[in-house]
C-alpha cells in the first residue's frame, strides 16, 4: 500500500518539475521602460529576504528606503521584510531558488554561492540594468570591480552592501605601555608581537568560534608570501592547496598559537568578544573589517574611547609579491534581484535605491555601502575618515580566504582552523584536509 | 547498632550530593539571570547575585521574542499530543481487541516506525513540503510530529491493552454497548495510565524537538522555544550573558512550574509500569 | 461479542487516518530517500542520475568517518552512562532513601523536563573560559586546582566528554523513574528472603534484581539508544559541532551536506547509514532479550 502512494506521489512531484521548466522558459522578460522622467508609480509589493534584523546594520537602511520610496515617490509601492539566520541563508535561498520562489530582493554571500545562481541563471544582471535605467554612476566603480572579481565575470550581478577593507585593529594604550609602533613590515610585526608578549600583554585576539576570522589570519600571510591571486590559483587549480606557501602560511598561524599570542581557549571566542576584548585592552590586537567601526563608535562598547583604537593594513613581506597598498577588500553580504520577478516597477525601484543609498547610509549609520554619497566628510566621526583614507590609499584588493571555495571545502576550512589554533593539526595536516575536501566536492 | 547509623548518614549524604549536582546548575542559572554584567568580571561566576537586575528579562523578553517562541512552541506540541493520543488509543485498540484480516500486518507495520530515526525521512519531507508549499507553516511541523509520535505510542498502548482481560469488554457488550461506547466509557478510561506514560514523554520528545523545526521553520514569527533560543546568542553577542541566563530561565520556569503541578500524575503513570519491556 | 468487535466500519474509522498519515510522513519519505540516494546535486538544481556512486563516495569520505566515529563513540558514552546511572540512582531511592522520596525523585527529574537547547546555553556557560570563567573554570581556580582549568569545549580531547556529561545529566532522572517503577513491582518478599539467606548487597543486586530487571534494562538501552542515534539537538546547542568536527555527529554532517552543500543525493545516503545503524543496535540490543 505505500509502495504504491510513493510511486504515485513520486510520478506526480516528477510531473511537477517538467512542468516547472515549461514554464520557466515561456517567461520572457520584456523590458521597454523609458527611465529618465517622472517615476510612474506603478503599483507593486516587493519581498525582502535579508539577515538583518529590522532594527539593525542594513536591516534599517533597507527598510527606511522602502518607505521613504513609498512616502516620497511611489505611494502604491509596498513591501514585505523577512529575516531569517545568517546560518540558515544558504539553505533557504537554495531552495528558493530550487522552487522558482526567490524573493524579489534578498541578501547573499558574493563569490562561490553567487556563481552558482548565475549559473542557474536565476538572478538580474545588474550590470546591464544600471545601465539601462542609466544610473551605473552611483554605484562606486571600485566596488563593481570586487564583484566582477569575486563572481569572476564579465558583468555585475549583485549590489554590494558595504565597501569594506580589512586589517588589524589595534589598542594604542597597550602599543605603548609595550613601547610598540604600527609595524609596516612582516618582520616589524612579528616583532610587535614578541615585544607585546614580553610585555604580559595578550598581543592577539580573534573569532575562534566563529571561524572565519581566524582563517584570514592565514590569508593575511598567504597572500602577502604568495601573491593577492594565491587562493584564485589553488581554487582553480593551478597550485594544490597543499601549496608550499600556503602551508608555510598555516603553519605561522599555529605558531603563534602555540607560543599563546592567543590567550586562554581560542576556539571558544566569538569576534564579538574578541572585539570587546580589544577595546576593554584585554587584547592587543585583532584582525577584523571596516564594519568593525559600528562598535568602535558606540560608546557604551568602546571603553578605549574616540583615539584609543588604530588601523594598519596587513604588513609587507615583499612589496613585488603584494604591495602594501594591496588590501583585503569585500562588499559584505550583497544583494541579488530575482530574475523572475523582475518588472519596470521593481526597476523603478531599483532607480530610487541606488540613488538615495550611499547619502542615506552615511546619515544613517555613518557607513560606506559601495554607493556615491554627498554628505560632507566633516559630519564624519574619525574612525569612519580614518577607514575612508585606507579604502582611498588602497590601489588593489584581494578576496578573503574561502571566497573562491565551493560550501564544502569552505566549511571544512573553516572547522579545521580551529584545530590549528588547538595545535592539533600541523599546517600540513590542514592544507591537506582542504585539499582533500576540494578533491571530493568534485566527486 | 552505630555502625548502621553511619552508614545511614554517609547514605544520605550520598543523597544529598547527587540532589546538588542536579539542581545546582539550575539555581546558579536563576541567580546568574539577574546579575550585572560588572559582577561577571569583579567576580567569581559562583558567587551570588548582588542585586536583582531585572533589565535582563526585559531585554530578554523584547528583543528575544520569547513569548512568540513559547505560543508557538505550545501550539505545536498541544495539538500533536491530542492527535498522537487520539491515533494511539484507537489503533492500540483495533490492534489488539478487535477482530480483523490484516491486524496483525498493520500492527508490525507501525512498530517499523520505532526503528525510523527522524534525521532519515528528514530531506524527503523537506522536499514534499516545500512542493506543496506549506515551509514555514505551523501545519508540517505538526503533522511530522504526529507521524513520528505515533509507532512508539502505539506500541506503549498495545502493550497495556494486551494485559487488560477479555472479560471486561464482554461484560460491557451483553450490557448493550456499541464499539464506539465501549471504546470511549469502558476502554479509556482503563487506559488511563497508559495514556499519561504516552503524553509525557511525547511531551518531551516534541518540545525538545530542535531537527524538524529548524529545517522546517525559518520565519521568526513562527519559531519555537529550541530554534529561538539558538539564535539567541546571536542576537545578544555572547558577552551579554546575563540577557541569555534570564531568556533561558524564562524558557525553563514553565515547564518546571508545569512539572511540579503535574508532578505526581506524571511519577505515577511512569512508576505505574506501563512502561513495560 | 464477535459482530461488536469485528465492526468493519469502526475498524476503518480507527485505523485508517493514522495510518494513511504514518504511511506519508514516516515511511513514504524512508523509501524516497533509497530513490534520492541514486542522485547527484539537489532537486531542481543540477538533479541527475548517478548510480551508485554516492555509495562509493561514502568509503573515502574522511568527514564521514569522523562523524561516525565521534557519533559511535558517543552513543556507546551515553547509553551505558544514562541507564547505569539511572538504575543506580533508582537503587538508592529504593534501599537508602527513608524520607522524602517523593521529593527527590522530583528534583532529580527537573532536568529532563528543560528544553535541549536551554540546557546547551546553561552548560556553554558553565564550561565557558573566555572572556570569563565560567562555573566550572571559576570553581577549580577558587580551590587552587588553577593547572586544571582549560578551554573545556575549546579542544577536540575534552569536547565530546563535556557533551557526554551533559546529555546523561539531563536524562538519568528519567531512567531512574522507571526503574524505580520496577523495582517497586518487585515484591519485598523476594528481597527480604534474600537478605535473610545471608546475600551481601552486591550479590542480592546480581543475583536476583538484575534477573527480574532485565527486560526494563533493555527497554531502557532502546529507549537511550533511540535518542542516541540522532545525536543532533544537545550537540549543536553545546559545540555546534566543534571544535574542529569532534562534535558532529552523522545527523549534523547530512544536515551539512544536504541543505548546506546542495548535495540531496549524497545527505540521503548518510541518512540511509542512520538508519541501518539504528536497525542493527536495536537488533543487537533485543538480543539480549530474548537469550531465555
Amino acid at each position: 500500500m505505500s509502495l504504491a502512494m510513493a510511486t504515485s506521489m513520486l510520478a506526480s512531484a516528477a510531473m511537477a518539475e517538467e512542468a516547472e521548466t515549461e514554464v520557466e522558459s515561456e517567461v520572457e522578460t520584456e523590458y521597454n521602460g523609458e527611465f529618465a522622467g517622472e517615476d510612474p508609480q506603478l503599483e507593486k509589493k516587493i519581498k525582502i529576504l535579508t539577515i538583518w534584523a529590522e532594527d539593525n546594520d542594513n536591516g534599517i537602511l533597507l527598510n527606511k528606503i522602502c518607505e521613504d520610496y513609498k512616502n516620497n515617490v511611489n505611494p502604491n509601492f509596498d513591501w514585505e521584510y523577512e529575516m531569517v539566520a545568517a546560518d540558515n541563508l544558504q539553505q533557504k535561498i537554495a531552495t528558493l531558488a530550487a522552487s522558482d520562489d526567490l524573493p524579489d530582493f534578498f541578501a547573499y554571500e558574493a563569490g562561490t554561492p553567487l556563481t552558482v545562481l548565475i549559473e542557474a541563471d536565476k538572478v538580474v544582471n545588474i550590470s546591464e540594468e544600471l545601465e539601462r535605467i542609466g544610473i551605473t554612476d552611483y554605484v562606486n566603480a571600485g566596488a563593481i570591480e570586487l564583484m566582477k572579481g569575486l563572481s569572476g565575470t564579465e558583468d555585475v550581478y549583485d549590489l554590494p552592501l558595504g565597501l569594506n577593507v580589512e586589517g588589524f585593529w589595534y589598542n594604542k594604550e597597550l602599543f605603548e605601555q609595550a613601547g610598540c609602533e604600527a609595524p609596516e613590515t612582516w618582520e616589524e610585526f612579528e616583532e610587535v608581537l614578541a615585544k607585546l608578549y614580553e610585555a604580559d600583554i595578550q598581543p592577539l585576539t580573534t573569532g575562534g568560534s566563529d571561524k572565519w576570522p581566524a582563517t584570514r589570519l592565514v590569508n593575511a600571510y598567504a597572500v602577502r608570501t604568495a601573491g593577492n591571486d594565491v587562493m584564485t590559483k589553488a581554487a582553480n587549480g593551478e597550485i594544490d592547496y597543499t601549496d608550499e606557501a600556503l602551508v608555510a602560511a598555516a603553519d605561522k598561524i599555529a605558531e603563534w598559537a602555540e607560543k599563546g599570542y592567543f590567550g586562554e581557549g581560542i576556539t571558544t571566542v566569538d569576534a564579538n568578544t574578541a572585539g570587546s576584548m580589544l577595546m576593554s585592552g584585554k587584547a592587543a590586537i585583532f584582525y577584523n573589517g571596516s564594519w568593525f567601526t559600528q562598535n568602535l563608535t558606540d560608546e557604551t562598547q568602546n571603553l578605549a574611547g574616540e583615539d584609543g583604537i588604530g588601523f594598519f593594513n596587513i604588513p609587507v613581506v615583499d612589496e613585488e609579491i603584494s604591495s602594501a597598498t594591496s588590501y583585503s577588500m569585500n562588499c559584505g553580504n550583497i544583494l541579488c534581484l530575482d530574475k523572475g520577478k523582475y518588472d519596470d516597477a521593481t526597476a523603478w525601484f531599483l532607480k530610487y535605491y541606488c540613488e538615495n543609498m550611499g547619502d542615506l547610509a552615511m546619515t544613517e549609520l555613518g557607513s560606506v555601502k559601495g554607493y556615491t554619497y554627498t554628505v560632507e566628510a566633516e559630519d564624519m566621526d574619525d574612525y569612519t575618515k580614518l577607514v575612508l583614507e585606507e579604502i582611498d590609499k588602497s590601489t588593489e584588493g584581494f578576496a578573503w580566504w574561502e571566497a573562491k571555495m565551493s560550501s564544502e571545502v569552505s566549511k571544512t576550512a573553516q572547522e579545521n582552523v580551529q584545530a590549528l589554533l588547538n595545535g592539533e593539526m600541523t599546517g600540513e595536516e590542514y592544507m591537506q584536509s582542504i585539499q582533500d575536501a576540494h578533491d571530493m566536492s568534485e566527486f | 547498632m552505630k555502625k548502621k547509623k553511619i552508614k545511614a548518614i554517609l547514605q544520605g549524604i550520598v543523597i544529598a550530593l547527587i540532589c546538588a549536582v542536579d539542581v545546582y546548575p539550575l539555581l546558579w542559572m536563576v541567580s546568574a539571570s539577574f546579575k550585572q554584567q560588572s559582577e561577571w568580571t569583579s567576580k567569581p561566576a559562583y558567587a551570588l547575585n548582588e542585586g536583582f537586575h531585572f533589565q535582563n528579562y526585559i531585554d530578554a523578553w523584547t528583543r528575544g521574542h520569547m513569548a512568540t517562541f513559547f505560543m508557538n512552541s505550545l501550539l505545536c506540541t498541544l495539538i500533536a499530543l491530542v492527535f498522537i493520543v487520539l491515533f494511539a488509543c484507537t489503533v492500540g485498540f483495533a490492534t489488539t481487541k478487535m477482530q480483523w484480516k490484516g491486524r496483525e500486518f498493520v500492527s508490525k507495520f507501525f512498530s517499523l516506525g520505532i526503528m525510523v530515526p527522524v534525521a532519515t525521512a528528514l530531506i524527503p519531507l523537506f522536499q514534499i513540503f516545500n512542493q506543496l508549499n506549506l515551509l514555514n507553516t505551523r501545519f508540517c511541523l505538526i503533522i511530522t510530529y504526529i507521524a513520528f509520535g505515533l509507532s512508539l505510542s502505539i506500541y506503549l498502548v498495545q502493550g497495556y491493552l494486551r494485559s487488560l482481560p477479555d472479560e471486561l469488554l464482554e461484560a460491557s457488550v451483553i450490557d448493550g454497548c456499541g464499539i464506539y461506547r465501549m471504546m470511549w466509557l469502558v476502554v479509556t478510561p482503563l487506559m488511563k495510565n497508559a495514556i499519561v506514560t504516552v503524553l509525557v514523554l511525547q511531551f518531551f520528545f516534541k518540545w525538545n524537538d530542535l531537527l524538524f523545526s529548524m529545517t522546517f521553520i525559518s520565519d521568526s514569527a513562527l519559531k519555537t522555544v529550541q530554534t529561538g533560543l539558538l539564535y539567541f546568542q546571536d542576537e545578544f553577542g555572547s558577552k551579554n550573558w546575563g540577557a541569555i541566563f534570564a531568556s533561558v530561565s524564562m524558557s525553563v520556569l514553565p515547564m518546571l512550574v508545569l512539572y511540579t503541578i503535574l508532578n505526581k500524575k506524571v511519577m505515577e503513570g511512569m512508576t505505574a509500569g506501563a512502561v513495560k519491556g | 461479542m464477535k459482530k461488536v468487535l469485528g465492526n468493519k466500519k469502526a475498524v476503518a474509522l480507527f485505523v485508517l487516518p493514522a495510518l494513511i498519515i504514518y504511511a506519508i510522513f514516516v515511511m513514504l519519505p524512508v523509501l524516497w530517500s533509497f530513490y534520492y540516494s541514486l542522485y547527484s546535486g539537489s532537486p531542481g538544481l543540477k538533479w541527475e542520475f548517478v548510480g551508485l556512486k554516492n555509495y562509493s563516495r561514502l568509503l573515502v569520505d574522511k568527514n564521514f568517518i569522523k562523524a561516525l566515529t565521534v557519533n559511535l563513540k558517543y552513543i556507546s558514552v551515553v547509553t551505558i552512562g544514562q541507564v547505569s546511572l539511572g538504575l543506580a540512582l533508582a537503587l538508592m531511592f529504593k534501599f537508602w532513601l527513608r524520607r522524602c522520596k517523593s521529593f527527590v525523585r522530583t528534583l532529580i527529574f527537573f532536568p529532563v523536563v528543560l528544553p535541549t537547547v536551554a540546557v546547551g546555553q546553561l552548560f556553554n556557560k558553565i564550561y565557558e573560559i573566555q572572556p570569563n570563567y565560567g562555573l566550572l573554570n571559576s570553581f577549580l581556580e577558587g580551590i587552587g586546582l588553577e593547572q586544571l582549568v582549560q578551554p573545556w569545549l575549546g579542544q577536540s580531547s575534552t569536547a565530546l566528554w563535556c557533551l557526554c556529561i551533559m546529555d546523561i545529566w539531563v536524562a538519568m532522572g528519567f531512567y531512574s523513574v522507571i526503574f524505580y517503577g520496577a523495582l517497586l513491582n518487585i515484591p519485598d518478599d523476594i528481597i527480604e528472603a534474600a537478605r535473610i539467606d545471608g546475600s551481601g548487597s552486591w550479590n542480592m543486586f546480581r543475583r536476583i534484581l538484575l534477573p527480574l530487571l532485565r527486560p526494563m534494562v533493555v527497554t531502557c538501552f532502546v529507549f537511550s539508544f533511540s535518542g542516541t542515534v540522532k545525536m543532533f539537538e544537545s550537540a549543536l546547542a553545546l559545540t555546534k559541532g566543534g571544535p574542529a568536527g569532534s562534535t558532529k555527529s552523522l545527523s549534523m554532517y547530512m544536515y551539512d551536506v544536504s541543505f548546506t552543500y546542495g548535495k540531496v543525493g549524497y545527505g540521503s545516503v548518510i541518512a540511509i547509514v542512520i538508519f541501518l545503524i539504528c536497525i542493527v543496535g536495536s537488533f543487537l540490543i533485543n538480543r539480549f532479550d530474548t537469550k531465555d
